[in-house]
């Protein structure tokens, strides 16, 4: 990877069920990944709600990935689908602000699929690369 | 139109089919404040204007009041819609509160940028076309152009934010207690201004799919920050995805609610695998 993926800082959600098994499987076949993420396990991508991608942004993290099951493969009865939709709503005032959508990546992928896992990752640090810093939006803490 | 409000306040007051009306009063030095009407000769001293949201105020009177107590509201049409979101959320009982709706003349319509000047029970006055607020230059302004001009412009409003909580306390709909913008695990509290991301994007996000695009909190801002445009976009999408609009149909749930089955985006397959930056393989 390029030095200037030493400043982007993902913050990845992972739904305990698919995503985070999917992390695990990535490792297991150790594929080589930049190190500045961080996977948090959720239980259930429907969890993760759109204040806790804000307050994420606003702790100073360069970009948020939710990681779920397939849309039609939640656990918990399409949690995943009020999820997505709710996160997609977020990408528009994200938008607005000037923030931009592209900083939240939503994924749906199950566990045997670490290589899409590492795919989305490495994309998103591609993605995230070329974006200027937040400026204001992130508040100078002493 | 005035008249025509007094007069059918008056009726409902007089025939007991409302324990009390809540309106604008214009009291001793020509004051004006909101007040619950419950003697018909009182009605006199009712009047219109200013524009005054009640809906968050009806809320109160009816909690506190006993059981059978029932309330008319003497509303606009903003104030309806905002009703109707209450209702769907539990707030207010809708057996025990009557509403007496008129409508806004065009030159409210105007200085609101509000699509829908009237309410959908109409009761005094006549319905006048509304404006679209998408087409007003203040607000293209603000949503229009690039990442980066928008940002700064965004910045620059609400950095001289004075964290009054106006907004919060003006709305119509914001009921929730405990709030988290009191919570210091999401916004860190006694700062001025406002960390701009947390405090302000929580708000706007939790009104997402419940503005009722009524335009109180920008009312109330005293630093006059363009806080209804913020939720523009957002109605927008809505409106564009699932054709749904807060405030119309009180059968309808938010959207963002339902799974993908019940409520498809038009022209949208089910997605079984999403991602924003990877093509499907």
């Amino acid at each position: 990877m390029s030095a200037d993926s030493n400043n982007v800082k993902i913050l990845v959600f992972a739904c305990r069920w698919c995503g985070l098994f999917g992390a695990d499987a990535a490792g297991r076949q150790r594929i080589e990944l930049p190190v500045s993420f961080r996977v948090i396990p959720v239980e259930c991508a429907g969890y993760v709600e759109p204040d806790l991608v804000i307050r994420a942004f606003a702790s100073g993290v360069t970009g948020v990935a939710v990681l779920g099951c397939h849309v039609g493969g939640c656990r918990f009865n399409d949690a995943n689908h009020p999820a997505l939709k709710r996160l997609e709503l977020l990408k528009t005032l994200l938008d607005t602000t000037g923030i931009g959508g592209n900083r939240l990546l939503l994924g749906f992928g199950t566990t045997h699929e670490w290589h899409q896992y590492v795919e989305t990752i490495l994309g998103f640090y591609r993605e995230l690369e070329g974006l200027p810093s937040m400026g204001a939006w992130v508040p100078v803490k002493q | 139109m005035l008249e025509q409000v007094r007069q059918r306040a008056r009726e409902l007051l007089e025939r007991k089919q409302a324990d009390g009306v809540l309106a604008l009063k214009k009291g001793y030095w020509d004051v004006i404040q909101p007040h619950v009407f419950t003697a018909p000769a009182e009605i006199d001293k009712l009047v219109l204007e200013p524009k005054w949201l009640l809906a968050k105020m009806a809320r109160a009177v009816l909690l506190e009041r006993p059981q059978p107590w029932r309330l008319v509201v003497v509303m606009r049409g903003c104030d309806e819609r905002a009703v109707v979101e209450l209702v769907k959320r539990n707030q207010v009982d809708r057996e025990r509160l009557l509403t007496l709706g008129y409508a806004c003349d065009s030159a409210q319509a105007k200085a609101c940028l509000c699509n829908r000047p009237y309410p959908q029970k109409l009761d005094a006055g006549s319905a006048v076309e509304g404006v679209d607020p998408l087409t007003d230059e203040r607000v293209k302004s603000y949503l229009e152009g690039d990442a980066r001009t928008r940002m700064e412009k965004w910045a620059e409003q609400l950095r001289r934010c004075i964290k009054c909580y106006g907004c919060r306390n003006s709305c119509p709909i914001c009921v929730c207690v405990p709030c988290k913008l009191e919570d210091e695990v999401w916004v860190e509290r006694g700062v001025v201004p406002a960390e701009m991301t947390t405090f302000h994007l929580i708000r706007a996000f939790h009104l997402s799919d419940t503005c009722v695009a009524c335009g109180a909190c920008q009312e109330a801002c005293p630093v006059g920050i363009p806080l209804m445009t913020l939720q523009l976009s957002m109605r927008e999408a809505l409106k564009r995805d699932y054709n749904y609009e807060a405030g119309i149909d009180a059968d309808r749930k938010s959207p963002v609610l339902s799974d993908f089955i019940k409520e498809p985006r038009p022209g949208q397959d089910m997605p079984d695998w999403v991602d924003s930056t990877e093509k499907k393989p």
